[in-house]
């Protein structure tokens, strides 16, 4: 019994190949010590151990079904006045250190520092990553021979250092000189996380700017700026004007569940509105919805106004004046074209799509809100009287939606044409009253 | 002074107009409002004036004591004809049209009492549609209704009265229509095709002076003990200064000349190339003249500075150089065209032996073959001096025509959007017609015993030698896939450039942070 338990002392911080040891191998000499669940040669004292004093217990066993409390917890469990920030993160961390001289189950506390950074609002900060990386014992883990540089040496360890670079990559925080120390300090140059982090140094200052369209890192709280933003991050044309055709109301005085006037913001270039001019009457123009957009880690619903393509017979052929430019010759009449070996147009796999005349971000997905947005739009595009317009809302799929109950199934044809008088006299109304 | 003699004008010809403009060029304000009173102003009448037009408007104009303007741009048209905004309607009694618009940008608008004004008319088509053709009237400002804003604030030719016209339900006779109704596209076309060759005898007589004023300068300015004139980069630009002088003269006279030949010869390609030439020429000239001024060249007491800002609208007016380039190209294209016409239809059709001939042509240009079209030698025009120069130009236009097939063959119609293409085939044509001008008009000066003939002829050797390696450089770069043709390039910066519309590079201090 002391000689398994010495063993087990022996081990003492370090978890290692905790499932890949068979249980089988360890179940033998180990069966008539131990009778909780067999566990690898290398695993933690304390939690097989409930009736030996020899071993100070950590806080809380890291084991057991997902019920239970996982490990360091109550460290970040704060005081119910207390604010979670940077302040009380740091806190935590030095309570860890202080309380745990000997930083038993470290790898746990940082795998749950990690997890804990986003509520504190910390996961952009070096100086936090620094700290998470300190928590581990320094000089111990480096390989010391070659049978520890060629075995993977440590590997839980190291893996719990990549977690915490690969959380700083994810939220695209650069490591700096104090971190390459550490990590040296810690884990020696030729480990796996001094390896990520050379490579993070060379390709992250590359990728920083690869974005062809970047979105700024501190997005705007405001909707209505944020919708801004997203409308011309949409847009191609630097000509389009964003406008907005209603402000939300102040949510101080009405309800904060129930806005009567959520914000309407719309988006049009000047060549959407010459094309809308002279879009056939005859022909309806469809509100479709709502589409998402996501900006980082937001996301945005938007709607478009669109057209169906004509089909080829009733496309016009542009006709080319004859007495157009005075200086010269607009066409030449030559009996032949190009010859295919200047030929650029690729015919294969194109699908035209048609004409999108305008697109508007709202704060409610209903009917009514579109109706003012297209009303909105008439002010700038008088053709729009004269064309009818189908919504075509659908319900979005899986993501998060602000209100479920404007929601419209795709219109069948027979309801369509209802909905299609319901808006011509609808529109009526509007522009007589 | 082109008005015929029996309506009080002077009835000159096409190169005595030259001869004068040499002259009246010394004054540019002076030259462009006289040029917008007669040369584009009163042309309209003499080109497709009836006769009684003539007889009204011509007498008065001739002696001065009305002023003629050219009323065509509009602020939202420049080149485009089709655009024009400015409309006239026939009004009930059939008698007058009402004509409502406004007009930008014209010379002489503030002082001129007659106007070519173009607007749009509707015109019954022979099968019944109706459409808005562009007309052209003649105006007078006692139709009541014409109203000029004051006159610009310009860069240069301050002198002259340039402002905006604004008509208002003016009435016009129907007896005023110059030409006919919906023909007006053709009668502006013809105007302004026939007054440009006059601007290479003015700029070359403006040139003239500008060298001997500088030359005083020069050779009278002392720095480190020496004059000016003895160095040599101030040498080079007297060199400059006086061949592109040169050959602005030849080619402006070679051009008259030819217009005054029996008959209505269409001469507005050569037109064109003048006025192209000699404005892109002045421009230089005059900056290199500045320059050898040195300080003095910036002042404003003298002259140098007036004349650079009076000769930049040189390239401007008159159909931008830009614009000029596409003509030349495309006017020359179209005829080269057609006489290809029926080769290329048996090419794409898979004629055989037209295909073997071809590429029998092909190997025996790479193969290095001697051009000869007769220029020189015994029945030769070109003097034995130049005989160098002229085996250059032969060379020249005979790789032009192969490369002109080949262009047509790859492109055909849609030629006319490649411009970059355009640009680089008006080129060779500009320098192939300086070429052929400075040649005969050296060969003949040899001839006839000129004064200082062997200058000229100089002067000749070093135009075709450095037009015979521009236009081989402009004619590798129209080959496809050749190394210095950087055109896809280009349009891919610029296409980048224009998405954001600004400058899209990092700036150099930039660190990746």
């Amino acid at each position: 019994m002391s000689w398994a338990q010495g063993i087990l002392l022996a081990r003492g911080l370090s978890r290692g190949w905790g499932g890949i040891c068979s249980t089988a191998l360890t179940r033998a000499p180990f069966s008539q010590g131990l009778p909780q669940a067999p566990r690898g040669l290398h695993c933690s004292t304390a939690a097989h151990n409930p009736d030996s004093s020899l071993v100070p217990r950590p806080p809380e066993p890291p084991r057991g079904p997902v019920k239970a409390l996982a490990p360091h917890v109550e460290l970040f469990r704060q005081a119910p006045d207390g604010v979670r920030d940077k302040a009380s993160f740091v806190q935590a961390v030095q309570n860890f250190t202080q309380y745990n001289v000997h930083k038993r189950g470290h790898v746990d506390f940082i795998y749950l520092a990690l997890r804990k950074m986003r509520e504190y609002g910390v996961e952009r900060d070096l100086a936090v990553y620094n700290l998470l990386l300190d928590i581990f014992p320094k000089e111990v883990f480096r390989p010391r021979n070659i049978f520890h540089s060629i075995f993977l040496h440590y590997p839980r360890q190291q893996e719990c250092g990549i977690a915490v670079l690969e959380q700083m990559e994810n939220h695209g925080v650069m490591p700096n000189k104090e971190t390459e120390f550490l990590l040296i300090q810690i884990f020696g140059r030729k480990s796996h996380p001094m390896l990520k982090f050379v490579r993070m140094k060379l390709w992250f200052t590359r990728f920083k700017n690869i974005d062809p369209f970047p979105v700024p890192r501190d997005l705007p709280q405001d909707p209505v700026d944020l919708a801004s933003l997203a409308l011309r991050h949409m847009e191609p044309d630097l000509s389009a004007r964003v406008t907005v055709y209603q402000m939300p109301l102040s949510k101080d005085s009405t309800d904060a569940t129930d806005p009567t006037e959520p914000h309407i913001i719309g988006i049009q270039s000047p060549d959407q509105q010459a094309a809308l001019a002279h879009h056939n009457p005859a022909r309806p123009i469809f509100v479709e919805g709502p589409f998402s957009l996501w900006l980082r880690d937001k996301c945005i619903y938007y709607h478009i106004l669109r057209a169906d393509l004509l089909p080829p017979e009733e496309r016009e052929v542009e006709e080319i004046p004859e007495e157009w430019n005075l200086y010269y010759p607009m066409q030449l009449d030559l009996a032949y074209g190009r010859s295919s070996w200047d030929d650029y147009e690729f015919n294969i796999d194109e699908v035209e799509e048609g004409p999108v005349f305008a697109i508007c971000m709202a704060g409610a997905h209903d009917q009514a809100t579109l109706a003012k947005w297209i009303q909105g739009l008439q002010e700038t595009n008088p053709a729009l009287d004269r064309i009818p317009v189908v919504f075509r809302l659908s319900g979005s799929s899986g993501e998060l939606l602000a209100s479920s109950s404007g929601l419209e199934e795709p219109p069948l044809t027979p309801p369509e044409g209802q909905e299609e008088e319901e808006n011509n006299q609808q529109r009526q109304q509007q522009s007589q009253s | 002074m082109q008005v015929p003699e029996e309506y009080g004008g002077l009835g000159l010809s096409n190169t005595m107009y030259a001869r004068l403009g040499e002259i009246i060029s010394l004054d540019s304000s002076i030259a462009v409002t006289l040029a917008a009173h007669q040369a584009i102003g009163l042309k309209g009448i003499i080109l497709a004036g009836s006769e009684e037009q003539k007889a009204r408007y011509l007498p008065r104009l001739a002696s001065g004591e009305h002023v003629a303007a050219f009323c065509l741009t509009e602020p939202a048209s420049g080149s485009d004809a089709a655009s024009i905004r400015t409309r006239a309607a026939l009004s009930e009694d059939k008698k007058h049209y009402v004509l409502n618009g406004s007009k930008v940008w014209i010379t002489n608008g503030g002082l001129a009492s007659v106007f070519t004004v173009f607007a749009k008319t509707e015109v019954v088509d022979s099968n019944g549609s109706v459409k808005d053709k562009v007309t052209a009237f003649i105006v007078e400002r006692d139709f009541g209704g014409v109203t000029s804003g004051k006159p610009e604030d310009k860069l240069g030719i301050r002198g002259s009265n340039t402002c905006e016209v604004h008509f208002e339900n003016t009435r016009v006779p129907v007896g005023n229509v110059l030409g006919e109704v919906g023909g007006g596209f053709k009668v502006a076309m013809n105007i302004l095709n026939s007054g440009r060759f006059s601007m290479g005898s003015a700029v070359a007589g403006m040139l003239k002076t500008l060298i001997e004023m500088t030359a005083e300068y020069a050779c009278t300015r002392k720095q480190f003990n020496r004059n000016l004139s003895e160095f040599g980069l101030i040498q080079e630009k007297f060199a400059l200064m006086a061949q592109k002088a040169y050959v602005m003269e030849s080619m402006a006279y070679l051009t008259a000349g030819m217009l005054d030949q029996p008959g209505f010869p269409d001469c507005s390609i050569e037109a064109a190339t003048v006025k192209v030439f000699s404005s892109e020429a002045a421009w230089q000239c005059v900056s290199e003249a500045l320059q050898i001024l040195g300080g003095s060249g910036y002042m404003r007491d003298y002259p140098y500075e007036r004349i650079l800002r009076d000769s930049r609208i040189l390239l401007i007016f008159e159909g931008t150089n830009e614009i000029l380039r596409m003509y030349i190209a495309l006017t020359g294209l179209q005829h080269a065209g057609r006489i290809l016409t029926a080769r290329v239809k048996q090419l794409k059709q898979g004629n055989v032996t037209t295909i073997l001939e071809t590429v029998g042509q092909r190997l025996r240009d790479s193969l290095g073959r001697t051009v000869d079209l007769g220029l020189t030698g015994k029945l030769g025009v070109v003097h034995p001096s130049m005989a160098d120069g002229a085996h250059k130009l032969e060379q020249n236009v005979h790789y032009f025509s192969r490369t002109v097939e080949t262009l047509l063959l790859r492109f055909g119609k849609t030629i006319v959007e490649e411009q970059l293409v355009l640009k680089r085939v008006a080129n060779v044509l500009i320098n192939l017609y300086g070429m052929t001008a400075v040649l005969s008009r050296a060969s003949r000066s040899i001839r006839v015993g000129l004064q200082n003939h062997d200058h000229e002829v100089l002067l000749a050797n070093i135009f075709c030698t450095e037009a015979y390696h521009q236009n081989l450089c402009t004619l590798s770069q129209l080959d496809k896939h050749s190394p210095e043709n950087l055109d896809e390039l280009i349009k891919k910066v610029s296409q980048q450039v224009l998405e954001k519309r600004a400058y899209v590079c990092a700036h150099p201090l930039d660190r990746p942070s």
